[in-house]
């Protein structure tokens, strides 16, 4: 999903950095507040943390025959905001622009608005909808992940398409064809993906709900309706 | 007792089913399986009919030198992840068999 390098031009670039800035600024004072106010959320963010770092650098084969990776954003939106996520994805897209040539700081500017922010804006919204309805929790873990994946790649596509539009069919045009090679590559990978969030999310209502039930996640009736059985079972364990 | 590994169970075949998707694609056709980035650069080429090449990096980037680099620095940020996981876990299941719920 990433723009390399180079592959922008400056002006793009600029746009995207001017978008991407207020975000990154407003999380790390969200950031901050909170590890000042409660270091026992420190954990939770850690693991959110880890699967964007662990999911993007998997690179996986998909239908198209060409490889994508993941990008496991939709549990730290759900958790912690857009703002802060957009903090940690800026930490691992830079990590992969510095080490890896992969993206670029030029272009990280876009490739926060696809990845950091774009994707996490669309989950958030999603998870604000389902929330409160009679949804099983997991199965809203399982769509926001996967939504905030694809929305990832719709909007780089988008902003390729921004940059380069063709010479016939203009903008819409060459959406078309980035959409085709990014994001139908990207939808067995962002169904696999929602499956291993959700199944992760079950872990995390098992063994530490009251986290979830403190950052109000979801509500506590939410919670112990779908974690009933790892309570009982913890309940025999012990 | 399988209702309790419901997820788990949705999760095995999900995966199952992505790595039936790669063999049946790759036994059949050619495909590179290359990064979708690269083949997004060959468009980004084709539609302004200049060589991938010819696109310079705004700011001079490091590059791994190889393949072999980039694999190792990859391996390194998924161990990095999965280091921090297996703590977190690990220290949550402590606490939790300390004092467990209800």
């Amino acid at each position: 999903m990433h723009i390399m390098e180079g592959f922008l031009p400056w002006q793009w670039c600029l746009v995207w950095w001017i978008i991407a800035i207020p975000f990154l600024v407003l999380g790390v004072i969200q950031l901050r507040s909170m590890i000042k106010k409660d270091r026992d959320n420190l954990p939770l963010l850690g693991v959110c943390g880890a699967f964007i770092f662990i999911l993007s650098a998997l690179k996986l084969p998909s239908v198209t025959g060409s490889c994508s990776h993941p990008t496991g954003t939709g549990l730290s939106t759900m958790c912690f905001g857009v703002f802060i996520t957009s903090v940690i994805g800026a930490i691992v897209l830079l990590f992969q622009a510095l080490f890896l040539a992969h993206g670029g700081l030029s272009t990280m500017g876009a490739n926060m608005v696809s990845m950091a922010i774009g994707g996490p804006v669309v989950g958030y919204a999603l998870y604000k909808i389902l929330k409160d309805t009679s949804v099983n929790i997991y199965v809203t873990v399982f769509l926001v992940s996967a939504v905030a994946d694809m929305v990832t790649y719709i909007i780089t596509s988008l902003e390729l398409a921004l940059a380069y539009p063709a010479a016939v069919g203009g903008v819409a045009a060459s959406f078309g064809a980035f959409f085709s090679i990014f994001a139908v590559t990207q939808i067995p990978l962002s169904i696999v993906e929602g499956c291993v969030l959700a199944l992760v999310f079950k872990y995390i209502v098992a063994l530490k709900p009251e986290i979830l039930l403190k950052l109000n996640v979801f509500s506590e009736e939410q919670i112990s309706r779908a974690g009933a059985q790892e309570y009982s079972t913890s309940k025999t364990e012990a | 007792m399988i209702s309790n590994y419901k997820l788990e169970i949705i999760t095995v075949l999900a995966i199952l089913g992505f790595i039936a998707i790669f063999v049946s694609v790759s036994s059949g056709g050619d495909h590179e399986f290359s990064g979708s980035d690269d083949v997004g650069s060959e468009k980004i080429s084709e539609l302004t009919g200049q060589s991938v090449e010819s696109f310079k990096p705004l700011i001079p980037q490091y590059e791994p030198p190889s393949g072999e680099i980039e694999a190792t620095l990859f391996a390194l940020q998924c161990a990095f992840g999965a280091l921090i996981l297996g703590i977190i876990f690990g220290y949550w299941l402590g606490q939790r068999k300390k004092s467990p719920l209800n």
